[in-house]
């Protein structure tokens, strides 16, 4: 969920976007910041270890059920964790986002009518202790989600699409396999079943989409009939003693959370490159390092010596020494070519406006037309920062991008990035109320006040007043989800990334109650009817339309204004590749990476 | 020969003191920049508030277009990376500010602390018990923490009393959290005074011939007080100017737009490499403020009392 706090640029910002991936062809370009691409003549080599630096205390989480930040689910994906497909590894938008089969021999049978998925497992998968990788701990894994008194905080499309029954207030009725019932577990075994290698899924609706959403919180986990007491529930994986289970090509020898803390992956033995076709293994280990201070990775990295020119940075470079760098917001310098990567980020930066709060559309429209976008982004980091945003969906997410035209007449008139406070005081006007005073909620750092310096200051030419609503940035969600506390404003800074190419993960969670981001509380019957009518809908094209028209109406309502198309920076210490963002999860493409001598 | 008065003669001390008078310099200079320094730098067109987004460069990830730090004749020591903002006028507002907050902090302070160490030391007792705890527990709390964490909860509670939201809010809880963790240190001095002046000859004087309680509290021990009490001011007033900036740079004190020294060194750390005059424009700035008032407050201490050693 949570990213990198104390960074500069978005740090604070987007606080909880949760990981995800984009597809296809982004206008802008596929990212340029390649060096060392691996030829198939020279070939890279095993041996060798990488080490993945980051400013986080520990991970976040390191149970399959429970992973959901881009990053890590990129990491463990590639190390220790598999799941029945998985994306390919490429730096082209579109092929990095093409599923591929992983331990399933392919990427899934889809019924005619949509409401049947069936997978076969390929033969001799093995745990890290030899054990067989069986149909039934691909199923267990899947139904560990749904016991979210336990397990709370991952990706749960399974309980979304699996056709298990509701309780009236929307939660399943199968509770998850640590409490479940026998009944209450046939309930799960009937919409998930296993045939020897073959597993087959059951969908409540014609759903196109599963074996997208396998990706997410679906790894399998060892079950307990044939491995008792390996999965302690919420304990799973959280430390030295619960060290989850590997079926990938490296295993866990040491995790030790904590500053100063690291993990130290090994070579599993009990994996062979026979059996999987995506990953390469080329190091012998890998090493992640904890709690270290960005700014001090940064130095380390831009005059790396030792093992430092062994290293990636996992979080993004600090924008003070972006200049250095890169030499424009997707292109590194000379002295650092082959060393930085840079693309678009998953996330899309936004204002959230509390509908209620401000129930007059112009009035909302009229902060959008006000603010001064250029000094905001300059502020904030400048170009590096990324593109203007028309709406909540990404251009990087591919046939579900359309440019709303947000500042080319949806409002009525065109808006220069430098605002336009004269059409702002027309809409003022035009709303025949008052403009309210506004508190504009930031996570408290240093960019945040400088956000707001320049927010201020735009709005003030429209005789708009906006005061601080700076938050510890720790709490900052805790405070803008509870519409009853005292310190939440009427809008306020976030941010949101797609867990799956289909915009139907951009649109739900912003919108509606559904994915748990509606930070704007919209509550509008037709626009929900409009996302299940989408969801229904199993022509792609078809359906990218209607998000690029949902995406619209989000906008022209105003609630939403989109700030910025986040690109994200990142640096290594040049003896390691291939150097390039995987577009799957905007993150190192950790599974095919190798070090140079 | 010509009788001097006590304040003659440490006046007469502290101006041979070369080093005194420089530092009163430097603090009458600061204090005049406080007062109606913003008032005459925006007059000339120095806003601490406008963005000047012609002088930084988004190319660069905002940072100054011209070399340390967009120093300029426009704007003399530099723009703020990001926004462009003019140093100069941030810090003469961010010195108001900060001067507001430790002086009135500092007086609160001497006001609490002299009539606690007065009350305690004249009456004695059980009265002498209770506040000599009270300054012990006081002197124990871990200060710096307390403000950090109770910073959020109380200034929505002075908002809730109906002070200004925002940063007026702000500074009343910095005020008052200076003030009531501030005063035990000098509560103690004054006790230890007062029982040592109460058995005094002038004292039992005034008390054989009827006075009251109040008149000898205040027109007998007090005078004889203000020495220490004023060398104690002048080493306090520093030390919270300090500490606010210690504080507002781990991003407790007052909110943008309005910055304080504090705010203008947590923002520039990150441009160090890059932009190394940005932070040591405002920290020289502090430096030479909070040195100035400590040795002013050494003199001042010497020329009352020359014979103390230190």
């Amino acid at each position: 969920l949570s990213r990198a706090l104390a960074l500069g640029v978005t740090s604070a910002l987007v606080l909880a976007a949760c990981g995800g991936q984009q597809q296809s062809a982004a206008p802008q370009g596929t990212p340029q910041g390649t060096g060392a691409e691996p030829t198939e003549v020279s070939g890279p080599q095993k041996g060798g270890t990488i080490y993945l630096l980051t400013q986080n205390d520990n991970w976040t989480d390191v149970d399959p059920q429970r992973i959901y930040t881009g990053e890590d689910l990129a990491f463990f994906g590639a190390t220790i964790m598999r799941s029945l497909v998985t994306y390919q590894y490429s730096e082209d938008e579109a092929e990095g986002n093409t599923l591929v089969p992983d331990l399933a021999t392919d990427t899934g049978q889809v019924s005619e009518d949509g409401l049947t998925w069936t997978f076969t497992l390929r033969d001799g998968l093995m745990w890290e202790d030899g054990s067989e990788l069986k149909c039934e701990d691909v199923a267990y894994g899947i139904s560990r989600a749904y016991a979210t008194d336990i397990m709370g905080g991952g990706p749960t499309y399974q309980i979304q699409y699996l056709d298990v029954p509701f309780n009236d207030d929307g939660t399943s009725q199968y509770p998850g396999p640590y409490t479940a019932s026998a009944d209450e577990q046939a309930l799960f075994d009937e919409a998930v079943s296993c045939d020897g290698k073959t597993i087959t899924f059951k969908m409540n609706k014609p759903n196109g989409l599963f074996n997208y959403a396998l990706t997410l919180g679906m790894s399998p986990v060892p079950n307990p009939v044939d491995h008792e007491g390996v999965d302690i529930g919420q304990d799973y994986g959280i430390s030295n003693e619960s060290k989850p289970l590997s079926n990938g090509p490296y295993r866990v020898e040491d995790y030790t959370p904590g500053v100063g803390g690291s993990m130290t992956l090994v070579r599993n033995e009990n994996w062979s490159e026979a059996q999987d076709d995506v990953r390469k293994a080329y190091p012998n280990s890998w090493v992640v390092q904890f709690g270290l201070d960005p700014a001090l990775v940064d130095t380390r990295l831009l005059d790396p010596s030792g093992d430092d020119v062994f290293a990636l940075k996992r979080e993004d470079v600090q924008p003070e020494n972006l200049p250095t760098v890169f030499s424009d917001p997707l292109t590194p310098t000379a002295d650092f070519t082959g060393r930085g990567a840079a693309s678009f980020s998953p996330y899309t930066l936004y204002y959230w406006i509390d509908v209620n709060l401000i129930p007059n559309v112009d009035h909302r429209r009229a902060i959008s037309v006000a603010m001064n976008r250029e000094a905001i982004r300059t502020a904030v980091g400048g170009d590096y920062v990324g593109d203007f945003a028309t709406g909540a969906i990404k251009p990087n997410l591919g046939i579900d991008y359309a440019d709303t035209g947000l500042y080319t007449g949806l409002y009525g008139k065109p808006i220069p990035p430098e605002g336009d406070p004269a059409f702002a005081e027309e809409l003022i006007a035009q709303s025949g109320e008052p403009m309210p005073e506004l508190l504009w909620n930031f996570g408290d750092t240093a960019v945040g006040n400088l956000h707001f310096a320049a927010l201020q200051e735009g709005l003030a030419r429209a005789g708009i007043t906006v005061k601080p609503g700076a938050l510890p940035t720790g709490d900052y969600y805790k405070i803008v989800f509870d519409p009853d506390n005292e310190q939440r404003g009427q809008f306020g800074n976030t941010g949101w990334g797609p867990d799956f190419p289909n915009a139907t993960t951009v649109i739900a969670p912003l919108y509606t109650d559904v994915g748990g981001w509606n930070l704007s509380q919209v509550h509008d019957d037709a626009f929900e009817a409009a996302i299940q009518d989408a969801n229904a809908t199993l022509d792609r094209e078809a359906q990218a339309t209607q998000w690029q028209a949902l995406d619209k109406e989000a906008v022209e309502k105003a609630w939403i204004i989109p700030t910025f198309f986040e690109y994200s920076q990142n640096l290594s210490g040049g003896q390691v590749g291939p150097i390039y963002r995987w577009p799957a999860y905007g993150s190192w493409p950790y599974g095919v990476m190798y070090v140079t001598e | 020969m010509v009788g001097r008065s006590i304040r003659e003669i440490v006046w007469a001390r502290l101006r041979r003191d070369k080093v005194a008078m420089l530092c009163l310099g430097i603090l009458i200079f600061y204090a005049v920049l406080a007062v109606i320094g913003p008032n005459v730098l925006s007059a000339f067109g120095w806003d601490a508030y406008a963005l000047n987004q012609d002088d930084v460069d988004p190319k660069k990830g905002g940072l100054p277009l011209l070399p340390l730090g967009g120093i300029s004749a426009e704007h003399p020591l530099g723009v703020e990376s990001g926004t462009g903002r003019d140093i100069m006028a941030q810090l003469v507002n961010g010195l108001r500010l900060s001067l507001i907050i430790a002086t009135s902090a500092t007086l609160l302070t001497v006001t609490i602390g002299v009539i606690v160490g007065l009350v305690a030391g004249y009456f004695g007792g059980l009265i002498d018990t209770i506040a000599g705890r009270l300054m012990d527990l006081v002197l124990a709390f871990p200060f710096l923490l307390l403000i950090l964490a109770l910073s959020n909860p109380l200034t929505q509670r002075l908002t809730d009393l109906g002070v200004p939201g925002g940063n007026e809010s702000r500074v009343l809880y910095l005020i008052l959290a200076f003030s009531l963790f501030g005063w035990a240190g000098l509560g103690r001095l004054v006790r230890g005074q007062v029982i040592s002046i109460r058995e005094r000859e002038f004292v039992e004087a005034a008390v054989a011939m009827g006075a009251g309680r109040r008149r000898i509290l205040f027109g007998e021990i007090l005078p004889n007080l203000w020495a220490p009490i004023l060398v104690y001011a002048t080493l306090t007033l520093p030390a919270y100017i300090a500490f606010e900036a210690a504080i507002s740079f781990l991003g407790v004190s007052v909110q943008a737009p309005d910055v304080t020294f504090g705010g203008m060194l947590a923002n520039s750390v990150r441009f160090f490499n890059v932009v190394p005059t940005y932070l040591f424009i405002p920290g020289t700035f502090l430096v030479v403020l909070v040195v100035a008032f400590n040795l002013l407050g050494d003199a001042l201490r010497d020329a009352l009392d020359p014979k103390s050693a230190h």
